[in-house]
């Protein structure tokens, strides 16, 4: 009965990966749970939410609603389906964008102290960008210090935070025409804390009972995630800690090195992992971990925190999402440094089983079962030296019998910030607009978005990307599906072989691969900047542009946020894993189909990676139509061109 | 929540893992012979129902033309459901009703049409909704009041309503598979076996709670958690009903195995199904 989607082609496979395989086997073998068996475990999964027909908000409740109509079709209060459906929608959204808002706030907070110079292991890398965004919201730089711009900037967007203006200052960016419509709608983000509370409010038994009031609502508050949270963590990191610039990096299970003391940064936030890898270079350090036997101290990402030290510092990946529970199976990890969001409460469990010690570090995020280190930006280099040592203490534990490095790396380039991509075409967007227009490049999509164990790991989104650029279509990625595609091999210059011939001249031309690694999962920020940038490049409004989102393996609340802030920007984008809003038709109806009326963009909804890249490029095609470049009508784009590759892929 | 069970004085704190043990060692799964009318059935722990309405979705997906939760709903006609959780008279309580496919079946008797009939097997009672003309004489006379009159998918006319009542899954148990029913409940409300071996475990957990009651076996250890005995008594249960269920399929195979011998052409297809899904799992 549950509803799990195999792909199309993938049926009953866990992974299209042979490092995740290896140690699915070993995990199995060894009797250690993960994610797969728990999923399989939870199913058949509850049909009413799935649905989003379930609302537990009251204690009048908990309510459902009869999908087949013999039950009841109102919860206590009298909500019907659309009204649950959408609260349950919103709150997810709220939940996402909090999230994103929320580690931005913690890097706004860090960055402040910093500017007061209360701070160890902290300091304006790029003081260029600094004062471009100060003189871009306003404030004065001119014969001013680093510091003094730098306090006046974190205190105009703590102000963010509240309600102290009429929108947030990134809303600057946002070209005058979305603008307009957003105004229009009444859907300018007015504050980051203020949306989220306000959803929170409205979601509450008998406040907002009108469906599309509150999912117009739901894009506001995911606009001040995008345009807001987001966005602030994302300007505010670059400052502190670099401006990304394309570097080569290696990824898969292969970066753990069998000789040398394995930490894996785990989690979000760039503010630990940064001083952490330079903590890691400490001379005294590494001569203790000599002491011990090991040749060196090799700190390796996961997730988000992976994907920022590799845009910045090209430190390597050892996996996204899904391969959390199977680096701990590896049993050459002596720590596992986890901060935020995404990391599973099994690692604890998981790591039990080896010498591995599992830190946790955020006084927001903690894990029985860990070692807790509060981390307190004050003391963060000490702290950093502190997490280091414990690590390398606990090389002599090692069990050598029992590592196993399943694979050998695949490298995969990172690093294009929009500053760096905008670099690499000379300075300007023009030479990107120009190829469009050309139709060399038939526009770009931003793949995004997490794992989800109910659809083979990494299969979606290396599936979805490769028939994109073999069209024609570059492709933005972020998050894990950056680390799915790295593993493929298709971040790499030599990919442009795997693209169209437009595309893959482009990408020979300018010595960059065919999927442009954006960064982690709040650097979607960088994707709307970019595409304002197009669109105030060629006078138009967003939804006007070839462009679409994709999260083809998506799970969390925060990729709702995403999603939705990236529609309510103006760019359609295809789901591959169903959000729990069947239950209402006309929810439904609105997020697929109305929302193009008001917003120029919708929801899709597609598992198989080859109709969303059919569905993809159609939309492409219409968009270029509509701007009257040239284009190939719906009609001649053939279906079987769109089938599966024969080709493998795989690490 | 319901909170005792009928021995629930007795079982609570009483039961052990050395009873577990002896429980699962005693299961009579071995040297039974298989027959076909061994009493296949869906088996009722009310006291577990927690009213989750899980089997009640899962039930209506299963007979759905799509057999996908997210059009399911969407067909014409509507597939539907055949158990009702109905709550009971006190909040919190309730009983997932559902056909007991009674031999003799009275609506069998006093179907005017013999729309009603029973299957191969004898295990089920089974309504071909084709022939039904809606007189709901099976509902005047059934004992538990689980017919329902819908327009149906495979019915003679459309827009008119039929009788609809559980038919045991009978494709899904072909397959090898528990009813759809059973496999979404988390709680072991409803399991699935053979009635006798169901009643037999339920019986070695019961001795064994008594036995432990008087002294006879080592009693567990609370260490002060007031649940622990319920706990104890919860695994136990899960523990029995697995065994039994599991015991079932495994004959099953068996005899599949031996009938194939005998060129039993649908027993041999029926166990192919069984055969695939172990390939796969």
């Amino acid at each position: 009965m549950s509803t799990t989607y195999d792909g199309g082609r993938q049926l009953g496979r866990l992974t299209i990966h042979d490092d995740a395989q290896q140690m699915i086997d070993r995990a199995r073998e060894e009797g250690i749970e993960t994610v797969w068996d728990r999923l399989r475990a939870q199913e058949p999964q509850c049909g009413y939410c799935q649905l989003g027909l379930s609302c537990r908000n009251c204690a009048m409740g908990p309510c459902r609603i009869d999908p087949f109509g013999e039950g009841p079709q109102k919860g206590v209060c009298g909500a019907d389906a659309d009204v649950i459906v959408a609260r349950n929608l919103g709150r997810a959204i709220a939940a996402g964008s909090s999230s994103h808002s929320d580690h931005g706030r913690d890097i706004l907070e860090v960055f402040s102290a910093m500017a007061h110079g209360e701070t160890s292991g902290y300091q304006v890398t790029d003081e260029a960008k600094l004062r471009r965004i100060a003189e871009e919201i306003g404030i004065a730089t001119e014969g001013r210090s680093v510091n003094e711009v730098a306090i006046d900037l974190a205190d105009e967007l703590m102000a963010n935070y509240g309600t102290a203006k009429g929108s947030l200052s990134f809303v600057e960016r946002v070209p005058a025409l979305r603008r307009e419509k957003w105004a229009g709608l009444d859907i300018t983000p007015r504050g980051i804390d203020r949306e989220n509370v306000e959803m929170m409010h409205r979601t509450h038994m008998g406040v907002d009972n009108d469906y599309v009031n509150l999912l117009l609502h739901g894009l506001r508050t995911a606009l001040a995630d995008g345009w807001g949270g987001s966005m602030i963590a994302t300007e505010l990191s670059d400052i502190m800690f670099g401006t990304p610039t394309p570097v080569i990096s290696e990824v898969n299970l292969g970066v753990l090195e069998v000789d040398q003391v394995n930490i894996a940064m785990h989690g979000h936030n760039p503010l630990l992992s940064d001083v952490v890898v330079t903590a890691a270079q400490d001379p005294e350090l590494v001569e203790l971990a000599r002491s011990y036997g090991a040749t060196g101290i090799n700190i390796v990402g996961l997730c988000c925190t992976g994907n920022e030290m590799l845009m910045r510092k090209g430190v390597h990946i050892a996996g996204n999402h899904l391969m959390q529970e199977l680096v701990l199976v590896t049993g050459a990890l002596e720590a596992m440094v986890v901060d935020y969001q995404c990391i599973m409460p099994s690692v604890v469990d998981v790591a039990k089983c080896y010498h591995t010690k599992v830190i946790s570090t955020s006084d927001k995020a903690k894990f029985p079962g860990a070692t807790h280190v509060s981390f307190d930006p004050r003391r963060g280099a000490e702290i950093a030296r502190d997490i280091v040592r414990m690590a390398v203490e606990a090389y002599p534990n090692r069990n050598r019998d029992r590592v196993r490095i399943p694979v050998a790396p695949v490298q995969m380039m990172g690093g294009f910030s929009v500053e760096a991509i905008l670099g690499a075409l000379g300075g300007t967007p023009q030479p990107l607009v120009d190829a469009i227009v050309a139709g060399t490049i038939r526009g770009a999509v931003a793949v995004v978005g997490c794992n989800n164990p109910k659809l083979a790991l990494d299969f979606e989104h290396i599936e979805l990307t490769r028939k994109l650029i073999e069209n024609d279509i570059l492709v933005l990625v972020t998050g894990c599906a950056a680390v799915a595609n790295g593993k493929a091999g298709q971040m790499m210059p030599a990919a442009a072989d795997l693209a169209g011939p437009g595309l893959g001249a482009v990408c020979k031309s300018l010595g960059i691969p065919p999927v442009l690694h954006m960064g982690s999962c709040v650097d979607n920020s960088r994707v709307l900047q970019l595409a304002a940038a197009l669109a105030n490049a060629i006078g138009v409004d967003i939804d006007s542009l070839p462009l679409a989102g994709a999260a083809p393996e998506w799970y969390s609340e925060k990729a709702v946020a995403i999603g939705a802030y990236v529609v309510g920007s103006g760019i359609t984008t295809v789901l591959g894993v169903q959000p729990p809003i069947f239950g209402s038709a006309n929810v439904v109806s609105l997020l697929a189909g109305g929302l193009d009326d008001v917003v120029g963009a919708k929801f899709a909804v597609e598992a198989d990676p080859y109709k969303a890249a059919l569905l993809i490029r159609r939309h492409i095609e219409a968009k270029r139509q509509g701007l009257g470049l040239t284009f190939i009508a719906s009609e001649d784009i053939r279906d079987d061109e769109f089938a599966a590759a024969g080709a493998t892929v795989g690490s | 929540m319901k909170k005792s069970s009928p021995h629930g004085e007795v079982i609570l704190g009483a039961i052990t893992s050395w009873g577990v043990l002896a429980v699962l060692a005693a299961l009579p799964d071995e040297g039974l012979e298989w027959r076909w009318s061994m009493m296949r059935t869906v088996f009722v722990n009310p006291e577990r129902c927690i009213g989750c309405l899980q089997c009640e979705v899962a039930c209506a997906v299963e007979h759905s033309a799509s057999q996908d939760l997210a059009l399911a709903f969407r067909e014409a006609p509507l597939p539907r459901k055949r158990v009702h959780v109905q709550a009971g008279p006190v909040p919190d309580t309730a009983y997932p009703n559902k056909c007991r496919h009674c031999d003799p079946a009275p609506c069998q008797r006093v179907c005017p049409t013999g729309a009603i009939s029973r299957d191969a097997s004898g295990d089920l009672v089974l309504i071909d909704a084709k022939r039904c003309i809606g007189c709901a004489m099976c509902a005047v006379v059934c004992p538990f009041d689980v017919l329902t009159f819908h327009p149906l998918a495979g019915a003679l006319t459309p827009e008119v309503a039929v009788a609809v009542k559980c038919d045991g899954c009978e494709q899904r148990v072909g397959r090898g598979e528990v009813p759809a029913c059973v496999e979404s409940c988390k709680v072991d409300a409803l399991v699935y076996g053979e009635i006798n071996e169901l009643m037999a475990a339920g019986r070695l957990r019961e001795s064994g709670a008594v036995l432990a009651a008087m002294g006879s076996t080592p009693t567990v250890t609370t260490n002060g958690d007031p649940l622990a005995g319920w706990r104890s008594f919860g695994a136990a249960r899960v523990s029995v009903n697995d065994t039994a269920q599991g015991a079932w399929l495994r004959r099953r195979r068996e005899a599949g195995a031996r009938a194939d011998q005998n060129g039993n052409g649908e027993v041999s297809q029926a166990i192919d199904g069984t055969t695939r899904e172990e390939g796969t799992s």
